[in-house]
């Protein structure tokens, strides 16, 4: 039993690879448009944003240890509610996971496979998604733990390689478009912070439940400090690409990376491990969508439904029509969806649940206080 | 069987992705690529652009057993754009053409006065072009530059290009120009892009104008007194207001723009002899920290302090040199000084008021003058620039001569 449960880090390390995986994409240069060179002080609030709901979600989901917002959704409204609920959560992991997957094929395509045909790019991640979540119940998490601290020294890389070209200076003027948009339309950049979701998820699987506290805190202050070395990199460095609309702008960043004559093009070295890192997250995205599934439909072979859940990945995949499509999803429809659920869905349903248990509660010790 | 099923599954699946993304599929193999080491693009009568491809030998001499050189290959053809000249190009030698080695992008005069954008962008939305390409503007047809330039100490033209952009840090008489960095500098609010001056020797251009010796360091690329095997050279800088071409450095202006970067290690320059002023002293100046720069707006115009540091030792000798009395090393120091301040100061100047083009990006030193990006964007940086008056202060150390100190 103590193999399927995971540590503290592995969980931190979770909730830090959706992060990590979506920063490949153009997340960091869709906050810097949003806030311009006000980026900086608008992470730093976020940031703390984050930090006060992860202790929220503690302090709501601490009168229901080892369960997930499934099972307080059923709680709350019975089997309807946590049916709702579940499906909600997997159309989520689902369309988001397989919509950000057609954005990194996509780009992967047209970097390197401009000849391959997109369906047999993102069959390989289905594919090799399908065999590592068929593995064990946690090689997913495991191998996102070796994974993860590679992906992050290959930041780091780009920035220190990159140091030379560093102007401070460019974080200012500090409040970027303005007080209205660096504090109130930059709240949307929340949308940074989507590991916040997997907190919903992650009581039943951790070794160590009392530490759930610390697992939402340092995630949330992590992700925080990777956010604002991912920024610093395209807002200091490269002030090109927060006016250009690159592909992928830390693949380009990479590409100015080059070690005298002896080391250069290791942009494709930084893309191997990003494509390691990101088939880790749509791992992540299809266990949490398969284990919400397994409780609603009580199914106990978890293996059939790895398999379905790859297909329906695929097949929303290969839904857009073009670059365009996705990129509208990743700008736009994906950062309303995700705030909806992270911060205020979630949320909802762990205050209604918290308000039942209280009055639960109250009637208890009211009803013992008439039999006495 | 269901192992059986399993294996199957595992060997059709390996066919199937082995035909998807092997290179035989792409038909993007060596044999079947043609090897671009520089692009050149002038104007036409015909049609728009002529393009010049100058495409290196496959063969290598390591591979062919001798030392000789690898002999370079200069093809033109005359396109609206440079996609259709490379399916042009790609037609005529029957092979794939392959940027992704490509060095130098040469464009000519004529093409940077009217702007570069388009090419450009073009240039950087192919994934084979790196950010790492020089750009170069020509002072004579980007195809004759292309032509002269050979290597003459090196055995492969792509070593000659790798190594001429580098020269800039021990000469400051060039600068290490790349695409990358002209589209950061295109883009960005706070300044403006550069490119080498290329250009021919005085071998190959008929009309260069006798230099004496103190008129070397305002010499440029066209207009050097150098004669050689390589008939091309990369002295000066090409300065560009957002895309468009306005004006030129000469070789101590450029080596004006690189100490202000801070990209230069060490240079040669010549002063006036304070003990004899018909006499001239050769000085090596190495940065002992970085330039630092202060800016302040005084009556809506940009105030701009430079302060730079420098070591320096005595290269030149003469009879009767006293070079270990402090009186001596001090007048030496004085004389550089003022020398350094009036040079930086005309190129400072010639930016602001002549070019009226931030090349040296002081603009984001107004930045932090400003609380919101409307404030800056209201400020207009770029139009203010020739507003901006500038003080210069250089402090040099002259320590002693080389090997010699006293005659």
């Amino acid at each position: 039993m103590s193999n399927s449960k995971i540590g503290t880090v592995e969980a931190i390390f979770i909730i830090l690879a959706i992060a990590i995986s979506h920063s490949t994409l153009s997340l960091p240069r869709n906050l810097i448009s949003q806030t311009k060179s006000g980026t900086i002080i608008n992470i730093i609030f976020i940031t703390i944003i984050a930090i006060v709901f992860s202790y929220l979600i503690f302090r709501l989901m601490k009168n229901f240890a080892g369960s997930d917002i499934v099972d307080i959704a059923e709680f709350v409204g019975g089997k309807t509610v946590k049916n709702i609920i579940g499906f909600i959560f997997i159309a989520h992991f689902m369309i988001c996971s397989s919509m950000l997957l057609r954005n990194f094929c996509e780009s992967l395509q047209l970097v390197y496979f401009q000849m391959t045909d997109i369906i047999f790019i993102i069959l390989l991640f289905i594919i090799a998604m399908c065999i590592c979540s068929s593995l064990s119940s946690n090689a997913t998490f495991k191998a996102n733990l070796i994974i993860l601290p590679i992906a992050l020294i290959s930041i780091i890389i780009i920035f220190l390689a990159n140091f030379k070209s560093f102007d401070p200076q460019k974080m200012f003027p500090i409040l970027g478009d303005g007080i209205y948009n660096t504090f109130f339309v930059g709240l949307l950049n929340l949308v940074s912070f989507e590991g916040i979701l997997a907190l919903y998820f992650l009581p039943p699987y951790l070794k160590e439940p009392q530490k759930f506290k610390k697992i939402g805190i340092i995630s949330m202050v992590a992700t925080g400090f990777y956010l604002l070395l991912c920024v610093s990199i395209i807002l200091f460095i490269f002030p090109a690409f927060t006016n250009i609309n690159e592909v992928m702008p830390l693949y380009s960043a990479a590409r100015y990376i080059s070690f005298g004559t002896f080391l250069q093009r290791l942009e494709a070295f930084f893309m191997l491990i990003w494509i390691i890192t990101f088939l880790s997250f749509i791992c992540i995205a299809c266990k949490f969508s398969v284990s919400i599934f397994q409780k609603i439909t009580k199914a106990k072979d978890s293996k059939p439904l790895i398999n379905v859940f790859g297909l329906l990945m695929l097949g929303i995949s290969l839904l857009p029509k073009n670059l365009a499509y996705t990129t509208f999803f990743e700008s736009k429809i994906y950062v309303y969806l995700t705030i909806a659920l992270s911060f205020i869905l979630g949320i909802g349903i762990l205050i209604i649940a918290n308000i039942k248990k209280r009055s639960e509660n109250r009637n208890i010790i009211k009803s013992k206080s008439i039999q006495k | 069987m269901k192992v059986l099923f399993k294996k199957y599954l595992v060997i059709i699946l390996i066919l199937l992705f082995l035909v998807a993304f092997s290179s035989s599929y792409n038909a993007n193999y060596i044999t079947k690529l043609a090897y671009v080491v520089a692009i050149g693009i002038d104007t036409s009568d015909k049609n728009t652009y002529s393009f010049s491809f100058q495409f290196t030998n496959a063969t290598s001499p390591s591979e062919s057993g001798n030392a000789e050189k690898s002999p370079s290959i200069v093809n033109t053809v005359e396109a609206s754009s440079l996609s259709t000249a490379i399916n042009l190009m790609n037609t005529y030698i029957g092979k794939r053409i392959n940027l992704s080695h490509c060095k130098v992008i040469v464009i000519s005069e004529d093409i940077a006065v009217n702007g570069i954008t388009n090419q450009i962008y073009t240039l950087m939305n192919d994934t084979q072009v790196r950010p790492s390409t020089n750009i170069v503007v020509s002072k004579c047809t980007a195809k004759s530059y292309v032509e002269n330039s050979k290597p003459i100490l090196e055995n492969l033209i792509t070593k000659y290009y790798d190594v001429i952009a580098s020269s800039s840090k021990f000469t400051g008489y060039t600068s290490n120009a790349t695409l990358g960095n002209f589209i950061n500098t295109l883009e960005c609010s706070t300044c403006n892009p550069v490119a080498i001056l290329g250009g021919l020797n005085s071998e190959k251009v008929e009309n260069t104008s006798d230099l004496n010796h103190n008129e070397e360091d305002s010499t440029e690329s066209n207009e050097s007194t150098i004669s050689g095997k390589r008939g091309s050279e990369n002295i000066g800088l090409a300065v560009f207001k957002n895309d468009k071409l306005v004006g030129e450095l000469n070789a101590i202006e450029c080596l004006s723009y690189l100490n202000m970067n801070n990209e230069v290690e060490g240079f040669f320059i010549t002063i006036p002899d304070p003990e004899n002023n018909d006499e001239y002293l050769d000085l090596y100046l190495s940065p002992t920290k970085p330039v630092s720069v202060t800016l302040d707006i005084i009556n809506d115009a940009p105030f701009i302090k430079v302060d730079a540091n420098y070591t320096a030792r005595i290269y030149s000798m003469k009879p009767d040199a006293k070079y270990l009395k402090n009186e001596v090393l001090k007048n030496i120091s004085n004389s550089c000084n003022s020398f350094l301040e009036s040079t930086f100061s005309n190129y400072l100047y010639k930016t602001s008021k002549d070019f009226k083009s931030d090349i040296n990006g002081f603009g984001k030193y107004a930045l932090s003058k400003f609380w919101t990006t409307n404030e800056f964007d209201k400020y207009n940086w770029n139009d203010n620039y020739e507003n901006c008056f500038f003080d210069v202060q250089v402090n040099t150390n002259v320590e002693s001569s080389i090997l010699l100190t006293e005659t």
